[in-house]
């Protein structure tokens, strides 16, 4: 992230019925927290910390960030260095999410994107290309202990597909330690709520795809837990009619085939919701399925 | 692609796993502890009392809402207040209120008594709760002590909630008695301060005589009524009427009035006497906007009683906020009374004496305003400090009566200026 955005870390707070809304702009989204209460003191302490949080998980984990603990990560491939307890525990939940998805989730993969550009053109990379940026993908060639880590020369780790879930779910954990009002907290689209509303009326969030209209805008009505979305917005390559989605199969290096545009996921937290939908996205044509049979609530748009 | 993990495996294995990462406490019971907030203030009037005021409070919210407020204030007051007499074109000798020894003031000055030094301990708890749904109960009591004071309160709300918390009404009482015991006894009202040679032997027989006890008391009922609306996401007006029946001993011991000739120059100096029942009635709005750049808070309160006393006042905040959660926040403040009906500057030595009379200027045709600047800033983990600054102005003005003879050449209602300045801390 840029200084200029850094200049620009404030937190707005905005009356609503029944509470305020406190907003801020964190890891390319519009962040909010919904709070249910007349105490305006609290609401503004309370987007404080939420954003607080926010920034400090952008500033660490951010492969966009020069400075950040990521950058220094990719920096160093190649090199043993050495971890703290907070990444440890990511890498620990990444590395089992690489397993229940059997290396679909992998948080290396990142670097397939310099074979796909995904800019809406028709370059369409060569196979030849595809192979050689697959040689520096797999979780598997990573090693990691609980203070060291150590991963190839030429890969690069991106924590992109948690970050922000991890943001909300961070941000659940503080605020309910400062306060029993029911609040929502909302990272574009990747939310998670907390205690229980007014006549427990549940909260209603519209989720907005970028690239779609607002008919196709899913309304999610929730009480508890979270929910996240992926999707693959109007990130593609199309050639001879063949709409490419930037959703790739790490295996194969090519785009999964058919998926939803989108996909939103209800999970008792955000990181778990966030994971679940990346993972529904990568079954392409059978995403819903995959859901259904795991008896997992979801909102697909084809 | 096809998973070979069965579902309650996928669902199990990712709560083990974002356990590790999160904890699994994020929806468990939450912390329960105190917040607290400190200040110090300090009130200057120029050349009178000056009163510096440190505060401790505490609040604790529990995991089902509920509250506990606990509050210690002292203050130490020091300094010289008017006694209700007037100026004199010559010097004006006053025996203490205590009786022990006198204090002379020069000619023209409005007579200040300097006795005034008292320390006051006050203990405020108060425990708000939820009860049922959309109920919230709240019951409190204070009880404060100074040298020759004790006033002691109980207190108690119910506000219901209406129309998805955008409206509440609630209503309270609470009940308060106090007991002064001044030094020296409670005077003989309209008794004649003895004003003889401090040292005579029969001085303190004299003084004794316009005594008629060591305590008195009163009680205070108060009912409040309230209705707060959300207009809007911008806008919460509350509307509040409150009715409050006070009996008892509610004249100031220590406060005379001169008893003057047909030329104003003063014979004698009489202890005031103030009726024993009062009724007031308040009507108060109050309105709080947010605007894109700040925080306007405006509110209005009439208030009526049957002393005749009516008085408005209007105050305005504006906070504005800082985007690195900074704030400064001007304030302005307007009060204006009119007399009670029992007021008078001064009596007239030939003339019938009134049942009630007192030359209190704070009883009578007053103005007054408040300008001050208020800086906050937070310090870290959630903790906050903040400075206040405020210049307070008091114009006591006549409720009519006309000056006679030598009180012509005299102040009779001089202005006080006062400067008060407060830090907090809250963490």
């Amino acid at each position: 992230m840029s200084n200029m955005d850094k200049a620009t870390r404030v937190v707005n707070c905005l009356a609503r019925e029944g509470g305020f809304t406190l907003s801020f702009f964190a890891m390319a989204s519009l962040c909010e927290v919904l709070i249910d209460t007349d105490n305006e003191a609290l609401a503004i302490e309370v987007g404080r910390i939420a954003a607080n949080e926010a920034w400090r998980i952008e500033d660490k984990y951010s492969r966009y960030d020069s400075k950040s603990l990521c950058s220094e990560i990719n920096n160093k491939a190649g090199q043993v260095i050495e971890i703290d307890k907070e990444t440890f525990n990511l890498f620990e939940f990444a590395n089992q999410c690489y397993d229940m998805s059997e290396g679909a989730f992998d948080i290396t993969s990142g670097i397939l994107r310099k074979a796909w550009p995904f800019d809406g053109s028709d370059n369409v990379p060569s196979k030849k290309s595809v192979q050689a940026a697959l040689q520096f993908v797999g979780w598997d060639k990573v090693s990691y202990s609980a203070n060291s880590f150590v991963m190839k020369k030429g890969m690069e780790i991106d924590f992109g597909g948690l970050g922000k879930e991890y943001a909300v779910d961070r941000a659940v954990l503080l605020i309910s330690q400062k306060t029993n009002a029911p609040f929502l907290v909302n990272y574009g689209g990747d939310l998670a709520v907390y205690g229980t509303r007014e006549y427990d009326a549940p909260w209603q969030v519209g989720i907005e795809h970028p690239s779609f209209d607002s008919s196709q805008s899913t309304l999610v009505t929730l009480r508890t837990g979270a929910v996240a979305t992926s999707g693959d917005a109007n990130r593609f390559l199309l050639k001879n009619n063949h709409r490419y989605s930037h959703i790739l199969n790490v295996k194969t290096g090519w785009p999964v085939i058919n998926p939803p545009n989108s996909i939103t996921v209800a999970a008792p937290q955000c990181i778990q919701a966030g994971f679940l939908a990346t993972l529904a996205l990568i079954q392409g044509v059978n995403a819903e399925n995959f859901l259904k049979e795991q008896n997992i609530l979801h909102w697909s748009i084809r | 692609m096809q998973l070979k993990v069965n579902k309650t495996n996928l669902k199990a294995m990712l709560t083990t796993a974002s356990c590790a990462l999160l904890g699994s406490t994020a929806n468990a019971s939450t912390e329960e502890s105190w917040q607290f907030d400190t200040a110090i203030m300090h009130y200057a009037e120029v050349d009178r009392v000056s009163a510096t005021e440190a505060i401790i409070a505490g609040t604790k919210t529990f995991n089902n809402d509920e509250v506990l407020n606990l509050k210690v204030t002292i203050d130490a007051l020091t300094g010289a207040s008017p006694n209700g007499a007037t100026a004199q074109p010559t010097p004006q000798t006053f025996t203490r209120p205590s009786g022990n020894g006198q204090y002379t003031v020069n000619a023209g000055d409005t007579p200040l008594d300097d006795t005034f030094h008292d320390t006051r301990v006050q203990l405020t708890g108060q425990w708000t709760q939820p009860l049922l749904k959309d109920y919230i109960v709240s019951v409190g009591g204070n009880f404060s002590k100074e040298y020759d004071y004790m006033s002691a309160s109980l207190n108690g709300n119910v506000a219901r909630d209406f129309n998805k918390k955008n409206t509440t009404l609630s209503a309270g009482m609470s009940f308060a008695y106090d007991v002064i015991e001044p030094e020296g006894g409670i005077p003989k009202p309209l008794s004649a301060m003895v004003v003889g040679d401090a040292d005579d032997p029969n001085f303190e027989d004299d003084f004794n005589k316009t005594r008629i006890g060591s305590d008195e008391s009163k009680s205070t009922i108060d009912l409040l009524f309230g209705v707060t609306q959300v207009i809007n996401r911008q806008m919460i007006v509350q509307l509040n009427y409150s009715y409050s029946t006070v009996s008892g001993y509610m004249t100031d011991p220590f406060k005379i009035i001169s008893s003057v000739n047909h030329n104003g120059e003063a014979q004698a100096y009489l202890y005031e006497n103030r009726p024993d029942e009062r009724t007031k009635h308040a009507f108060f709005g109050q309105t709080k906007y947010h605007f894109d750049s700040g925080i306007l808070d405006a509110s209005y309160r009439f208030m009526t009683d049957n002393w005749q006393i009516d008085s408005h006042t209007f105050d305005f905040r504006y906070l504005i906020p800082f985007t690195n959660g900074h704030f400064i926040e001007p304030h302005f403040r307007m009060y204006t009374q009119s007399a009670a009906e029992f007021y008078q500057p001064f009596i007239a030595q030939d003339e019938a004496k009134p049942n009630f009379v007192s030359a209190d200027y704070r009883i009578g045709e007053l103005d007054t305003y408040t300008v001050g600047l208020k800086y906050g800033m937070p310090m870290g983990d959630g903790n906050n400090l903040s400075f206040r600054l405020e210049y307070y102005h008091q114009t006591p003005k006549s409720n009519g009566i006309q000056a006679i003879g030598v009180l012509k050449e005299v102040e009779l209602y001089e202005e006080v200026d006062a400067i008060i300045a407060q830090v907090t801390y809250s963490f």
